[in-house]
C-alpha cells in the first residue's frame, strides 16, 4: 500500500505493484477503491472457493481450488483496475491539501498524473466488446473475485476517512438528469448499461455509467478499457450492497472527491492565467472519455441560454433614431455650457492619452521603413520608388510631429481646468493612473469576443508569446534601469579599486549579454 | 405609450440596468432634478462607484466623501467634462444634485455608461484571456517607480552579485512560469478537444474548465447561476431602457430647462474669462508630467528621425537630378509619364499601409476574449449548420493575434539589441579605461 501512495503522481503505465507476480505484467496489489468492497474482499480472502459462477470459467463449479488462466487473467486486470482506482482516489483525496498550500503548482502535478492516466485509457470508438460477458459476469458475482493463490490481497480497500466524510455529508441529491441507475445497474449487469449507453451520458450519474458503456464499446478490450469499466462496475455494484442510498453516495462521493480537487478553480471569472488546472483530476479521464456527451447541469444550463440569449439581444439592439436625436440634442446643450478656454482643447484627457499611446511606436517604426530602403538601387525605377518613398516617410514624420505638438498644447489646456491639484501623486489624478484598467477594457461591445484557435500548437504558441512578449518589456524596463543606473557608477570609477574588473565583468554580462554569457578578462601583463 | 406613464418606466428600467453593486432609486433623480440635498450623497456615491468599476479600480463603501468626491472629479475631468460649477462643489456633498445629475447623464450618453458596465461586469464563464499587451505598455510608461526604490547613501554597497543573482532568479521564474502555461494549455485543449459538441451553445461547441467543473460538483456554482440569472435580469433591464430612451432625455432637457429659467447661465461667463487668465499651473500634476515627457521624447525621436531623412533625401534628390541630366535624352516622354504614375501609386500603397499601422485601431481587440477550439473541419460544419446573424459577434482567430505578437516580439527584441548594442560601447569606452585588463567579448 506504501508503494501505491508514493506512486501516485508518478507516471507508470502499468501499476506494477510489488507483492505478486502474476502471469502476465507483475501482479497489482488488490486496491479495492470503494467502501462497498469492503463487503467483497474479505470473503475473497476467506475462502478460495466462492460461488463462481463465471460463463466463462471452464466449468461453472465455483469450487476451483486454483482458478483458470483466463480467471486469472480477468483476475489480473481487475485487480489492477482497482489499484488504480484508489491510487485515484488517494491522488484526489490528497490534492485538496495540496490546493491551499500551491495551486499553482497544480499543473505541473497533475499533468504527469495526468499524462499517465491519459496513456492507458482506450480512444472512443465503437464497436463492441467481447468482454461484456465477462463484465457481467464479474459485476454479478462481485463475490467470486477471489485472488488466486500467487497474489497478496493487500488490505487497502478500507477507504479514505475524508472520502467517507465526503460521503456522508453528501445530500441526497438527485441529480435531475436523468434516473440514478448507476447503482442499480450493476445488478442488473450488462444489459442495462448497454441499453443506457445509447442514451446520453448525464453528468453526475452519467460520467460513470458511460465510462462503462464507452468502454464497453471500445473495440479490441485492450486492457485499460476492461480495468476501467471492471473498476466502474464494481464500484456500482459494491455500492448497491449497502443502503438504498448508498449507491448515490458512492457516486457523490466519487465526484466530491474529484470535485474537491477541482474546488481550487472554482472562481467566477478564471481567467487562464489564474486556473490552477485543478479540475483536471486524473479522474477527468474517464469523463473525457466520453467527454462529447456530456451535458452541463440543468439549472445552469437554462440560466446559461437565457443570458446568453439575452446578451444576443443587447448587442444587436440599436439606438433608435429618436434617442439618438434626443442624445445629441442634450448633449450638444450641455456642452454649451462645458467651459473651455480658448482655443478650445477638443482632446479630453483620455483622448489625449489614446493618441499618445498610437504614436508610441512610430518612431521605431518609420526607422525600420526608412532603414529597409537601400542605397544603391539597379535600376532607374527602384531609385526613383526609394526616393518618394522616402520624401513620403519624411512628410508622414512632420505631420506627427504637428501632432505631438498640438497634444502638448491640448495637455497645457486641459492643466488649466484641473481641479485642484495639491501635486502628491496620490491625491491628484487618481483616475489617471489606473487609466490602465479602461484601456484595456472591452471597450462597451457588448459580447465576449471569441478567440478561436485551431490546434493544440496555436494554443501553446499564443500563449508563449505572450509570456515572451511581457518578458521582453520587463527586460527592456530592467535594461534601461540598470543601464542609468549603474553605467554612470563604472564611467564615473566610485567602486573600490580592487573590484573593478569583477564588477566590469559583472555588469558586461549583465547589460551586454542578458546575463547570460560572460567576457573573459585578461590580465594584460606584456603591456610593459 | 402616454409620456406620463413613461418616464418613470424609462427611469426604473434604467436604474436595474445599471450594475447591482452600484444602484439609484428612481426616487433620487427626481430629488435631483429639484436639486434638493437630499440626493446628493446618492449621487455621489453612485458616481464613484460607477467610475470605480470603469477604471478598473477597487473601492468599498466606507471611503470617505471627500475622497469619493475627488476621486469623481478627476475622473470627469479625464473624461472631458467641462462643467465648472461641478468642480466647485463643496466636498462634502451638501449640495449640487442637479448638476451631479447633469454630469451622469453626460457620462451616460458620452460614455456608454451601460454599455460598458455590463461589459464589464460580465459574468465569466469561459476560459479567458487576454489579447492585447496594454498593460505592460502602460506600467511602462508610469515613471513614478523609481521613487519606490530604496535610497542607497553612497556609504551603502550593494554588490553586483546579488544583482546576478536576482537577475537568475527571474530568469528561472520566467521559465517555470512558462513551464506551467504550457502544461495549462495541454490541459486546456484537452477538455477543449474532449468536451466538443456538448455545449448548449453551438458556437462555442465546447466546456470550459468552469463548466467541466461545474458538471461535477453542481452546487458549489449555484452562486454562479444566481448570478447570470441576475445578469439576465440587468440585461432585460437595459432593452427595456433602450426603448424608453428617448423620454428621459427629453426629461434631462428640461433639467436644462429649469437650469436657465433660473439664470444660472449668466454667471460661467465671468469665471470662464477669470479661469482663462489664470496662470498656467506649473507642472505640479504628475499626469501632466508624465504625458509632456512621454511628449518630449517621441518629439525628439521624430526629429532626429527627421534630420536623418533630411540629410538622405537631399543626398538622394541631387544624385537623382545628376542621373536625370545625363540620362535626359534617353527617356522618352510617354514612358516616363506613365512609369513615373505607376510608381507613384506603388509608393502610396507602401505608405498607406504604414499610416494604417501609425492610426489608432479602432478595430483592435482588447481585453479578455473567451478561448474557443474550433478546428479546421468543424468550423465548416458549423458555418453550414447554423444561419448566419444579422451581426456576427466579433471574434479574433488565434492565428492573427499570434502573428501581431511575434511583430511585437520582434521589435521589442530589436529594441532590446539596441540597447545592448549601446551598453556595449559604453563599456568598451569604458574598458580602455581600466588598467591592465583586456575584455574579451564573448
Amino acid at each position: 500500500m506504501q508503494e501505491l501512495v508514493t506512486s501516485d503522481h508518478a507516471s507508470c503505465d502499468f501499476p506494477t505493484a510489488p507483492g505478486g507476480g502474476g502471469p502476465e505484467e507483475g501482479g497489482g496489489p488488490e486496491a479495492c477503491g470503494t467502501a462497498g468492497l469492503c463487503s467483497l474482499c474479505p470473503p475473497r480472502r476467506d475462502s478460495q472457493d466462492d460461488e463462481q459462477a463465471k460463463p466463462e470459467a471452464s466449468s461453472g463449479d465455483g469450487c476451483e481450488s486454483r482458478p483458470s488462466p483466463k480467471e486469472l487473467e480477468e483476475l489480473e486486470l481487475l485487480n489492477r483496475a482497482l489499484e488504480r482506482a484508489l491510487r485515484v482516489r488517494k491522488s484526489i483525496s490528497k490534492t485538496p491539501l495540496e490546493i491551499q498550500a500551491a495551486p499553482a503548482e497544480k499543473p505541473a502535478d497533475e499533468g504527469p498524473a495526468f499524462e499517465s492516466a491519459q496513456e492507458q485509457q482506450v480512444p472512443v470508438s465503437v464497436g463492441d466488446v467481447p468482454v461484456t460477458g465477462e463484465v457481467r459476469a464479474v459485476s454479478k458475482k462481485p463475490a467470486s473475485l477471489k485472488k488466486p493463490s500467487p497474489y497478496q490481497l493487500r488490505a487497502p480497500y478500507r477507504t479514505d476517512p475524508d472520502v467517507k466524510k465526503t460521503q456522508r455529508r453528501a445530500p441526497a441529491r438527485c441529480v435531475s438528469q436523468g434516473p440514478r441507475t448507476a447503482g442499480k445497474s450493476s445488478s442488473k449487469g450488462v444489459a442495462s448499461k448497454q441499453g443506457r449507453s445509447h442514451r446520453p451520458a448525464n453528468s453526475a450519474s452519467g460520467q460513470q455509467v458511460c465510462a462503462a458503456t464507452e468502454l464497453q464499446k471500445a473495440p479490441g478490450s485492450s486492457r485499460s478499457a476492461l480495468r476501467e469499466q471492471q473498476s466502474f462496475s464494481i464500484r456500482n455494484s459494491g455500492g448497491e450492497r449497502n443502503l438504498v442510498a448508498a449507491d448515490r453516495q458512492l457516486i457523490d462521493a466519487g465526484k466530491k472527491s474529484c470535485g474537491s480537487c477541482g474546488g481550487s478553480s472554482r472562481k467566477e471569472n478564471p481567467t487562464t492565467e489564474s486556473i490552477s488546472g485543478g479540475s483536471t483530476s486524473p479522474r477527468t479521464v474517464t469523463v473525457q472519455q466520453q467527454g462529447c456527451q456530456l451535458q452541463l447541469p440543468h439549472p445552469y444550463r437554462k440560466a446559461y441560454s437565457r443570458n446568453c440569449r439575452a446578451w444576443e439581444r443587447s448587442r444587436l439592439c440599436q439606438t433608435s433614431a429618436d434617442a439618438a436625436a434626443a442624445r445629441k440634442r442634450f448633449t450638444d446643450r450641455i456642452q454649451t455650457t462645458f467651459e473651455f478656454c480658448p482655443p478650445m482643447p477638443a482632446l479630453s484627457p483620455a483622448e489625449i492619452e489614446e493618441e499618445l499611446k498610437v504614436l508610441q511606436d512610430v518612431p521605431s517604426l518609420l526607422s525600420q521603413y526608412v532603414e529597409a530602403e537601400p542605397a544603391d538601387h539597379p535600376t532607374l525605377q527602384r531609385e526613383y520608388e526609394s526616393l518618394l518613398t522616402l520624401e513620403g516617410l519624411q512628410t508622414t514624420v512632420s505631420q506627427c510631429l504637428h501632432k505631438l505638438q498640438l497634444l502638448q498644447a491640448a495637455v497645457e489646456s486641459q492643466m488649466r481646468l484641473h481641479p485642484d491639484c495639491t501635486g502628491d501623486v496620490g491625491s491628484c489624478c487618481p483616475a489617471c493612473v489606473p487609466a490602465r484598467g479602461r484601456a484595456c477594457g472591452t471597450a462597451g461591445t457588448l459580447a465576449v469576443p471569441l478567440l478561436w484557435y485551431s490546434s493544440f500548437q496555436e494554443l501553446r504558441d499564443l500563449f508563449a508569446l505572450k509570456l515572451r512578449v511581457s518578458m521582453l518589456h520587463q527586460e527592456i524596463a530592467l535594461q534601461k534601469l540598470t543601464m542609468t543606473e549603474l553605467l554612470p557608477v563604472l564611467e564615473s570609477e566610485a567602486y573600490p579599486e580592487a573590484s573593478a574588473a569583477q564588477l566590469y565583468r559583472a555588469m558586461y554580462t549583465q547589460l551586454c549579454e542578458g546575463g547570460k554569457r560572460f567576457p573573459v578578462l585578461v590580465r594584460d601583463e606584456l603591456a610593459d | 405609450m402616454p409620456r406620463g406613464r413613461a418616464l418613470p418606466g424609462a427611469v426604473g428600467a434604467l436604474c436595474r440596468a445599471l450594475p447591482p453593486r452600484a444602484r439609484l432609486v428612481p426616487e433620487a433623480l427626481r430629488r435631483a432634478k429639484l436639486d434638493r440635498p437630499q440626493a446628493t450623497l446618492d449621487f455621489w456615491r453612485l458616481l464613484y462607484a460607477l467610475l470605480k468599476q470603469i477604471h478598473g479600480g477597487k473601492w468599498t463603501e466606507s471611503d470617505a466623501i471627500d475622497t469619493q468626491i475627488r476621486f469623481v472629479k478627476s475622473a470627469l475631468w479625464y473624461h472631458g467634462y467641462g462643467r465648472p460649477e461641478l468642480y466647485r462643489l463643496p466636498s462634502d456633498g451638501s449640495a449640487g444634485s442637479r448638476e451631479l445629475l447633469l454630469a451622469f447623464s453626460w457620462l451616460l450618453h458620452r460614455m456608454s455608461l451601460l454599455e460598458q458596465l455590463l461589459a464589464r461586469n460580465r459574468v465569466r464563464t469561459g476560459d479567458e484571456t487576454s489579447v492585447c499587451m496594454c498593460e505592460d505598455d502602460l506600467s511602462q510608461s508610469e515613471q513614478g517607480t523609481t521613487e519606490i526604490a530604496p535610497e542607497y547613501g553612497p556609504e551603502d554597497r550593494v554588490d553586483v552579485r546579488y544583482l546576478q543573482w536576482l537577475n537568475g532568479r527571474l530568469r528561472f521564474q520566467w521559465r517555470s512560469l512558462h513551464a506551467q502555461h504550457q502544461e495549462q494549455c495541454k490541459l486546456l485543449h484537452k477538455i477543449h478537444l474532449l468536451t466538443s459538441g456538448s455545449h448548449v451553445d453551438q458556437i462555442l461547441g465546447h466546456f470550459s474548465v468552469t463548466e467541466m467543473d461545474l458538471i461535477r460538483q453542481p452546487e458549489s456554482y449555484k452562486q454562479l447561476v444566481q448570478l447570470l440569472e441576475l445578469e439576465t435580469m440587468q440585461l432585460e433591464a437595459f432593452l427595456e431602457w433602450k426603448q424608453l430612451e428617448p423620454v428621459y432625455w427629453q426629461w434631462m432637457e428640461t433639467v436644462l430647462d429649469n437650469m436657465a429659467e433660473e439664470g444660472n447661465m449668466c454667471q460661467p461667463q465671468d469665471t470662464h474669462v477669470e479661469k482663462c487668465r489664470l496662470p498656467k499651473v506649473t507642472s505640479c500634476c504628475p499626469w501632466a508630467d508624465s504625458l509632456t515627457g512621454q511628449i518630449s521624447k517621441l518629439s525628439r525621436d521624430l526629429k532626429a528621425l527627421r534630420d536623418q531623412l533630411h540629410e538622405l533625401v537631399t543626398h538622394r534628390k541631387s544624385a537623382w537630378e545628376e542621373k536625370m541630366k545625363t540620362r535626359a535624352e534617353d527617356l522618352q516622354k510617354e514612358d516616363l509619364a506613365a512609369t513615373v504614375r505607376k510608381i507613384q501609386e506603388a509608393v502610396e500603397l507602401k505608405l498607406l499601409d504604414l499610416s494604417n499601422l501609425c492610426a489608432p485601431k479602432k478595430n483592435k481587440m482588447h481585453g479578455l476574449c473567451r478561448l474557443v477550439y474550433r478546428s479546421k473541419h468543424s468550423a465548416s460544419r458549423i458555418g453550414f449548420s447554423r444561419s448566419v446573424s444579422k451581426e456576427p459577434a466579433p471574434a479574433v482567430s488565434a492565428t492573427e493575434v499570434i502573428r501581431e505578437l511575434q511583430m511585437r516580439e520582434a521589435s521589442l527584441q530589436r529594441e532590446l539589441e539596441q540597447l545592448r548594442e549601446e551598453c556595449r560601447q559604453r563599456m568598451d569606452k569604458i574598458a580602455e579605461g581600466l588598467d591592465g585588463v583586456i575584455c574579451i567579448s564573448p
